[in-house]
């Protein structure tokens, strides 16, 4: 349920947003998640929605762009992954270092004026 | 029209982070925010670390919880200040809340704060506390798969403590696996192996945790 505290604040930044930008209405709210987040899109868009009844950012869509993992492996150099992993995606080597995946950021509004 | 943000989210919660993190370096004091499942052994490895600095500094306790007093209770008969944090619905504690139970305690003499985060291996390894280090348990009961489902807790974490190492040859779980796994997800984890029970390891990591502090503070 840690979602919850994630959509709220998702709210409380898209609505000052729009206050500065006169916005009438927030259509869509495109978010960069890592995914060693462990966030469920549907529950976020769920609890989003219940909460933005009411306000301007009501019905607003969230687009997720998910964050992969950088692996960096000993045997075969880096590359990416959609979950964290012990093993290199490439070679099946062990001797893994993995990186990023942890975003949680707003990227951008789409607003009506 | 689009409008471009670019913003962390739970930002809010970083500043409370950072002001707690002064209001602690003013006073000189260290603080180890401690992360597990229930049942891991964070109340069990607070009492160790009770009875090795009792007497040498002060040491204050803060117990996060849902919505109990028990392990409160249980580290108050230590006779050390401690203070509960009842999160209610939510799976972590609040910096904010923190920061506003710090400044109401009476921190004069404290040197070593231990900050009992709520027991979830989710939540909590999201929000920095403004601590010096933090330190993740895992349990030898609760299964080897533990840093491949909840990376984050270990990527983020300074200390790995398994817990009830005696249990070993009762159950299926490769230590070796583990470390591999933390490790990967955070090269600079320092890995240590307890068993309340036995007091197998137990000297070396609160030797562990003193050094931290005293290289802090001196
Ligand atoms: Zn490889």
């Amino acid at each position: 349920m840690h979602e919850l505290g994630v959509a709220s604040e998702i709210l409380d930044i898209a609505l000052s947003e729009a206050g500065r930008h006169a916005a009438k209405k927030v259509t869509s709210i495109r978010l960069r998640v890592g995914v060693l987040r462990a966030i469920e899109p549907e529950n976020l868009s769920f609890l989003f929605g219940h909460l933005a009844r009411g306000t301007p950012a009501e019905g607003a869509l969230l687009e997720i762009v998910e964050e992969p993992v950088r692996v960096e492996c000993e045997g075969c150099g880096a590359s990416e992954a959609r979950s964290f992993t012990i093993e290199c995606p490439r070679c099946k080597g062990p001797g893994v270092t993995v990186t990023g995946g942890d975003s949680l950021s707003i990227l951008s509004l789409e607003i009506d004026a | 029209m689009r409008i471009e943000v670019e913003r962390a989210i739970l930002q809010s919660a970083d500043e409370a982070a950072a002001a707690i993190r002064e209001l602690l370096s003013g006073r000189k004091i260290f603080a180890l925010n401690l992360l597990s499942s229930p049942g891991s052994g964070k109340t069990t490895l607070i009492e160790a670390l009770l009875a090795r600095f009792d007497g040498k500094g002060g040491v204050a306790v803060v117990e996060g919880d849902i919505e109990t007093e028990i392990d409160a209770e249980r580290i108050r008969k230590h006779g050390v200040q401690v203070r509960q944090i009842n999160t209610h619905s939510a799976c972590h504690i609040q910096p904010t809340r923190l920061l506003s139970v710090l400044r109401e305690m009476d921190l004069s003499e404290t040197r070593l704060l231990l900050v009992e985060n709520v027991g979830n291996l989710v939540c909590p390894a999201e929000v920095s506390l403004g601590e010096d280090a933090r330190v993740v348990l895992l349990s030898v009961t609760e299964g080897d798969e533990k840093p491949l489902k909840y990376p984050l807790v270990f990527k983020t974490s300074d200390l790995l403590v398994i817990t009830k190492t005696d249990l070993l040859p009762y159950v299926t779980f490769d230590v070796e696996r583990v470390r591999r796994a933390a490790r990967a997800a955070n090269p600079a984890v320092q890995i240590f192996e307890v068993s309340a029970t036995t007091g197998a390891g137990m000297s070396l990591l609160l030797d562990r945790i003193e050094a931290l502090r005293a290289a802090k503070n001196g």
